[in-house]
């Protein structure tokens, strides 16, 4: 589903990615852990391409991101789910509204918007707080609502970056469990995160990256210390 | 078909969203714009009634030919009608001349002095300068007349009055694309979340740059509408003054003097709405990197 083929990426001659193999199988859950600055970001960034790699290949779905034109980025972006750190809601619309906004945008008929609005907020436990603005939701609710917004439009590949950065230890742990439980129903989970008694409670896939070079690729792993 | 309506309808609903967060940068937008288009539109008024005037002064224009005692005028007034420049000859013989002089003016009983003189009709009044010469050249007319300097000096005008229009729209056209500009960057700014969001979720660009580019011509549609009161007021409360005058001075002139300001207004709209898209396509290019 998501691969990465002899990937470097160097902003003004100093390398953020190092020459990056990787592979993430369909509906593989996977942890991208290290430290600041380790190019976590980077590499989710080349992702949902945001940006392109200074040499190699970044393939999802068989489809090599960089021969992809400017107006075939949207297609691809509809193909995913991408979770932020800061949530990224906006503050004047209602919960409904907020995981409704990109499909009226993609004008998707206002029943099938209901339909699929409704489905991805039971998914995340939130049908009650759909007429509740963000500003009234704790943190995890407004993730909750991030992540309803992500798999809205049902994408194979979610792509989480640092999810729980600004939770604490208990929601922290019910978001990537949430996003667990996505992952169980066929989608492809990537979480970039250096949250480490989170991806060591989980027991999942870790890949850790260490000043732009894979340091680490284990299942059921954990996130050790000496890899940061 | 439906989708895209669909998505129509939402670029619709998020244009008039980006204006009600504009709030009064919109009427300041919009009156510069008002300004740039009423001269714009003020100049197009006046020049085409200018052009029409001076058509309008053509089509009186006719050439006097004097004749020598010598000469017989019908002879002349054949020879003259087959150039081609000429519509009609009309022939006033000096006695004609005389006796309609001594019945306006009583003058006191002395010989004729007056010549034998042909009026001459044009085909078209810019064929004046043609057939002058010709006229010249012909040893049976002693001297002839017409009134082209004041149809010159009209005209001149008239490419004056284009020219400094002109130039001023276009001063205040750019002057109006700087402040279209600043406004759609504010909102741009404001709504840089919505923005980053549609973006990263896959919402191509004509969604997410086309209600700032309908926001500028709604400003350049607004401001048209605005310079067309404008130009209306002007209209209704000044032409008749103008025609009173002009009607003292040459009755003639003043029959089909008039250009619609349907026209007008038509252009300003247009210019309005090519100014106001055009800047805010710009600016969203710009600032809007996807």
């Amino acid at each position: 589903m998501i691969r990465l083929q002899n990937v470097c990426k160097n902003y003004g001659g100093s390398p953020a990615l190092s020459n990056i193999n990787l592979h993430i199988g369909l509906g593989e859950f996977a942890f991208l852990v290290g430290p600041s600055g380790a190019g976590k970001s980077t590499l989710m960034r080349l992702l949902y391409r945001e940006e392109v790699p200074t040499s190699g290949n970044v393939l999802i779905s068989g489809v090599n991101l960089n021969r992809l034109s400017k107006g075939q980025i949207p297609l691809l972006r509809r193909r995913l789910g991408i979770i932020f750190q800061d949530f990224k809601l906006l503050n004047s619309q209602t919960v409904f509204n907020n995981v409704a906004y990109v499909l009226r945008a993609l004008g998707v008929d206002e029943r099938e918007v209901n339909k699929r609005v409704s489905s991805a907020l039971a998914v995340v436990g939130l049908e009650h707080k759909r007429d509740s603005y963000p500003t009234e939701l704790s943190g995890g609710e407004q993730q909750r609502v991030g992540i309803a917004r992500a798999i809205v439009n049902g994408p194979p590949v979610l792509l989480a970056d640092e999810p729980t950065g600004n939770l604490d230890p208990a929601t922290s742990l019910e978001i990537v469990q949430l996003l667990e439980r996505i992952s169980q129903r066929g989608t492809t989970v990537l979480i970039s995160t250096h949250d480490q008694p989170i991806v060591n409670a989980m027991r999942r896939r870790v890949i850790a990256l260490k000043g732009g070079e894979l340091v680490a690729d284990v299942d059921n792993g954990f996130y050790e210390l000496e890899m940061a | 078909m439906l989708r895209s309506l669909r998505i129509f309808r939402r670029v619709c609903i998020e244009t008039l969203l980006g204006l009600r967060a504009s709030g009064w940068s919109n009427w300041l937008v919009v009156s510069i714009l008002a300004v740039a288009l009423t001269i714009f539109g003020g100049v197009l008024q006046m020049t085409m009634t200018l052009k029409n005037l001076v058509n309008a002064w053509g089509n009186q224009i006719q050439i006097s030919a004097y004749l020598p005692d010598s000469a017989d005028p019908k002879a002349v007034a054949h020879e003259i009608s087959r150039f081609s420049e000429v519509k009609q000859v009309e022939i006033v013989t000096k006695d004609v001349a005389w006796n309609e002089m001594q019945h306006t003016f009583k003058v006191a009983s002395v010989d004729n002095p007056l010549p034998n003189t042909l009026h001459i009709k044009l085909s078209s009044p810019d064929q004046v300068e043609v057939l002058a010469p010709k006229l010249r050249l012909m040893s049976s007319i002693e001297s002839i007349r017409y009134p082209l300097k004041v149809a010159k000096k009209i005209n001149d005008f008239r490419h004056f009055l284009e020219l400094a229009g002109l130039f001023v729209t276009a001063a205040l056209s750019a002057a109006t694309l700087t402040v279209i500009g600043n406004t759609i960057h504010l909102v741009i700014k404001a709504r840089h979340k919505e923005i980053e969001i549609l973006s990263l979720m896959g919402v191509g660009p004509f969604y997410i740059k086309c209600p700032f580019v309908f926001q500028g011509a709604v400003y350049g549609a607004m401001a048209a509408l605005l310079a067309t009161a404008v130009l209306l007021g002007i209209h209704l409360y000044i032409d008749p003054y103008v025609k009173d005058q002009l009607f003292s001075l040459a009755p003639a002139l003043t029959q089909n003097l008039e250009y619609s300001l349907v026209p007008t207004s038509l252009l300003m709209c247009a210019l309005g709405v090519v100014v106001g898209a055009g800047g805010s396509l710009w600016t969203s290019g710009r600032y809007i990197k996807l």
